[in-house]
């Protein structure tokens, strides 16, 4: 190791701007299980009062077998999943999220489930607004542990060419 | 659904009330802390820096760290949902959203709701209502915009 931080090669995050193509399909990393604990602290601090995400004995009443999964958390967690391939730059270097358009709920998510995201670049045209930048859709879905897709959803964000 | 479980649940938010063009100003605010931005962007897996790196945001226009806008998304459907989604079955989806306003930690939002389309679902037993959800910040700036579809429980025996 050297004396100061400086010295040592950057591991770069993300993926350059200049690199996405129409029709390329990322598969994410990582994956994650969604335990109960966090779906009901994710409904109590959004302030989502829908008994459904929060009381289990309501959620078997009307048909689940499990707490539903607040679908928000669902969208917030596939959508995390897929930022360092999609939106993630360097310091300072990140862009805009500006939408979200089709976003579908396609199955309901319980605790113990494990999600998965993918995602298609549909879309890459440079900002007339902005020279230098651009404005990135994607479709991106989530699939659960059987491969069933949960939600799907196309993203727009603006990027700066690094 | 009835017995016991409706007694948990309001008794103005079923399909019914919610007659095309209703407008609904959605009574509580909530001022988005650290606590909410940086804990549910790490708890989702978002590796953006920009939602909890302070010290990257020196060199950026605002200088601070931007509140994720998941979470901006969750927490004005979630300001709207007690009052269109308690009794709600199942979200549907989101269409038409965007985030013409940066949040950042300290801001106060707020929610307003339209009823865009109402109509009975197949089941029967609910409806399919689509909301233009409208969320504000403390100066009244627009921070998210976007149109949710919800199936919402019939009033029971109504």
């Amino acid at each position: 190791m050297g004396e100061t931080a400086a010295e040592a090669a950057l591991v770069p995050k993300g993926t350059p701007v200049d690199t996405f193509q129409v029709g390329q399909v990322f598969e994410h990393h990582w994956g994650r299980t969604i335990a109960a604990a966090e779906s009901s602290l994710f409904s109590s601090l959004t302030l989502a009062f829908n008994p459904l995400y929060f009381n289990v004995e309501y959620a078997r009443a009307h048909g689940h077998p499990d707490l539903v999964v607040n679908p928000y958390l669902v969208f917030n967690t596939v959508f995390g999943l897929s930022v360092e391939d999609l939106s993630e730059s360097g310091p300072g270097g990140g862009g805009a999220f500006l939408g979200v358009d089709g976003l579908r709920f396609l199955a309901p998510v319980y605790p113990g489930d494990t999600l998965y995201a993918r995602s298609e670049v549909l879309a890459k045209r440079e900002s007339e607004s902005r020279p230098g930048s651009f404005v990135l859709t994607w479709r991106t879905e989530g699939v659960n542990q059987r491969g069933a897709t949960v939600i799907a959803f196309e993203r727009s964000n603006l990027r700066r060419r690094a | 659904m009835t017995g016991p479980w409706q007694r948990l649940t309001g008794r103005d938010n079923y399909f019914e009330d919610f007659p095309l063009g209703r407008r609904l100003r959605h009574a509580r605010g909530k001022t988005v802390t650290e606590m909410d931005n940086v804990l549910i962007t790490n708890l989702v897996m978002n590796t953006a820096q920009s939602h909890f790196n302070e010290d990257s945001q020196q060199a950026t226009p605002s200088g601070r760290r931007i509140v994720f806008g998941g979470v901006t998304i969750a927490l004005v459907v979630g300001l709207a949902t007690q009052d269109t989604g308690e009794n709600a079955l199942a979200e549907l989806g989101l269409d038409q959203l965007s985030l013409p306003t940066p949040v950042f930690h300290g801001d106060t939002l707020y929610a307003e709701s339209e009823v865009l389309d109402a109509r009975v679902a197949e089941r029967g037993d609910a409806g399919i209502v689509r909301f233009r959800h409208r969320g504000r910040n403390q100066t009244g700036a627009v921070v998210m915009e976007g149109i949710r579809t919800v199936l919402v429980k019939r009033r029971p025996g109504g």
